[in-house]
């Protein structure tokens, strides 16, 4: 198969904290991981350093085989790769559709330059993810799950090759779940190759292809979902070692 | 408004405007020169301060260089004025990449604070540099007539607010907008953060530098003092909040109604002037925190209305 993207030993530090320790793994093309560990884990930290927010004290990451480790965020993000956040970060003063219209007229290479059409994309992406009804509003008026909507919009809207997502589904209720669900399935079937981090074990099981599980920064599994959480030191980090 | 109907309006505004110096008295085109160049200020200041979200307090130094590129050009090289505003804008890009560069990586009130330094820093070096006549100034040709300073700088507030109205439908600008709103989350976009940032400094550099020269040519003299003055730049952060930072014509109202003002203050009243003139400022930013351009925006929906809300709204 096609890796999109490879991570070889990486490792970052935090002055004494050691937030990621010489983790590996690929993702082949069009294929969805899923990265889950207890709090405190490194799971956004791994997602920083993929997308360029923080830079790795050891390791690599490859993407479609080049090294991007060195790179400045925004080249990563004109290769194609696109991130949301955890804690959300719409521009507040901008309408909706603004918003997602800056990710048409800046990520990947070949997005719309020009205003009219990126404003044209960005409804599309509204449409997709079904916030269009909200597209003149002030980014600022949004309630959370909304908010969480327009943070996947705007990644969209770069046309990236490899989506992360950092927990688009908390907070949101079971029926939102599922929508958000069935969007991220299409957009796999777009050609898209994406990490989810995520919470919510009914939904991470039911989109990952492969699982990724990590524990104080370490990788402690990587395999096919059911395998991976039938697994013992993965129970043992999620409910605590079992009693003897 | 239609945008067509916009520029219309727009363009008849600046038509009659040009026709001041035929029939207005030499008062109100002095006075003309003056506010079309503290718009100018307030303009460019829009494109750092509004669009980028850097509060530059060191945009009258590149106002200071483009006065001496003109007045060191003028007198001691006998150039024409034309390559001292050449000379004068090429020192202020210069000088915007150079600090740029370093000082664009602090943010909110760091770098309010660094550039709040480079006048102070710009003076001391200009004061003992030889070429620029040190601490006592120099002296440039005297010039024919207000009515030419007038049209040059009408024409530069024209050129300078162009600017902003393509800045604010243009790629770069969103990007720039993007930077305010949230500067992580432009970059990760995909926006060359620093880049970016440079080139609207740079931007804001050539039309200040050029307003420095027309009012040096005008003004026929120049000493660091002046040149570099501090309380300038304040005042073209005033103007552009209290017209709308961010906005196309926010910052150009704001020059004008504050200039008239202080005009009007300062010649019936003389010594209280500039106490009328705070209460003022600080009524405006109490009840239209986000300038004139938001209030005319707004006031027709909400009529006074408006003003409670932002009373509510500040917890005045």
């Amino acid at each position: 198969m096609d890796t999109i993207l490879e991570v070889r030993n990486l490792t970052k530090r935090f002055h004494g904290l050691q937030a990621i320790d010489r983790v590996t793994f690929t993702l082949e093309r069009n294929q969805i991981l899923g990265l889950i560990g207890p709090n405190g884990a490194g799971k956004t930290t791994l997602v920083s350093l993929v997308s360029g927010t923080l830079q790795p004290t050891e390791g690599s990451v490859l993407f479609e085989g080049k090294p991007i480790h060195r790179l400045a965020g925004f080249r990563r993000a004109l290769l194609g790769i696109a991130r949301t956040f955890q804690v959300m970060r719409p521009f507040p003063g901008l309408t909706v559709l603004d918003n997602v219209a800056v990710g048409a007229l800046f990520g990947a290479a070949g997005s719309a330059r020009q205003l009219a059409a990126a404003r044209e994309n960005a409804n599309r992406w509204l449409h997709f993810v079904g916030l269009d009804h909200r597209a003149r509003q002030r980014a600022d008026a949004l309630g959370g799950p909304d908010r969480k909507r327009l943070e996947l919009a705007k990644a969209l809207a770069m046309r990236p090759k490899l989506l992360l997502l950092d927990e688009v589904m908390a907070g949101l209720n079971p029926v939102e779940i599922e929508e958000v669900i069935t969007v991220i399935k299409k957009v796999r079937d777009q050609g898209i190759s994406i990490v989810v981090i995520e919470h919510v074990m009914k939904a991470i099981q039911s989109l990952s292809d492969r699982l990724l599980v990590l524990h104080h920064g370490e990788k402690i599994a990587e395999g096919k979902p059911e395998e991976v959480l039938r697994n013992d030191q993965v129970i043992a980090a999620y409910l605590g070692s079992k009693r003897r | 408004m239609k945008p067509a109907l916009k520029f219309a309006s727009a363009a008849l505004v600046v038509g009659v405007f040009a026709t001041v110096p035929l029939w207005g008295s030499a008062v109100l085109v002095q006075f003309g020169i003056n506010a079309l160049i503290l718009a100018t200020l307030a303009q460019s200041w829009n494109i750092i301060g509004g669009y980028t979200g850097y509060p530059s307090f060191g945009n009258s130094v590149f106002y200071g260089l483009g006065g001496y590129g003109v007045a060191i050009a003028m007198v001691q090289y006998h150039l024409s004025f034309a390559l001292g505003l050449i000379l004068g804008a090429t020192l202020a890009v210069l000088f915007a990449f150079l600090i740029g560069l370093p000082v664009l990586r602090l943010r909110g009130h760091y770098f309010a604070i660094a550039t709040l330094g480079l006048a102070e820093v710009m003076t001391a070096i200009v004061s003992n540099l030889e070429i620029a006549g040190r601490n006592i100034g120099l002296i440039l040709p005297l010039a024919k007539g207000d009515a030419l300073f007038f049209e040059l700088s009408l024409a530069l507030v024209v050129v300078t607010t162009l600017t902003v109205a393509w800045i604010s439908r243009s790629r770069f600008g969103f990007g720039l907008i993007a930077i305010r709103e949230n500067e992580e989350a432009a970059a990760v976009m995909g926006v060359n953060t620093t880049l970016y940032k440079v080139l609207a400094f740079a931007l804001c550099s050539v039309f200040s530098a050029v307003a420095g020269g027309i009012h040096a040519y005008w003004i026929t003299y120049l000493d660091p003092g002046s040149a570099f003055d501090v309380a300038l730049n304040v005042q073209m952060i005033i103007m552009a909040v209290f017209g709308g930072p961010g906005t196309i014509f926010g910052p150009i109202l704001g020059a004008f109604a504050l200039s008239a003002i202080s005009e009007i203050l300062a010649s019936k009243i003389t010594s209280l002037a500039s106490i009328f003139f705070g209460v003022v400022i600080v009524v405006a930013i109490v009840f239209m925190p986000r300038g004139f351009a938001d209030l005319i925006q707004n006031f027709r929906r909400l009529g006074w209305r408006y003003f409670q809300e932002n009373l509510k709204a500040h917890r005045v």
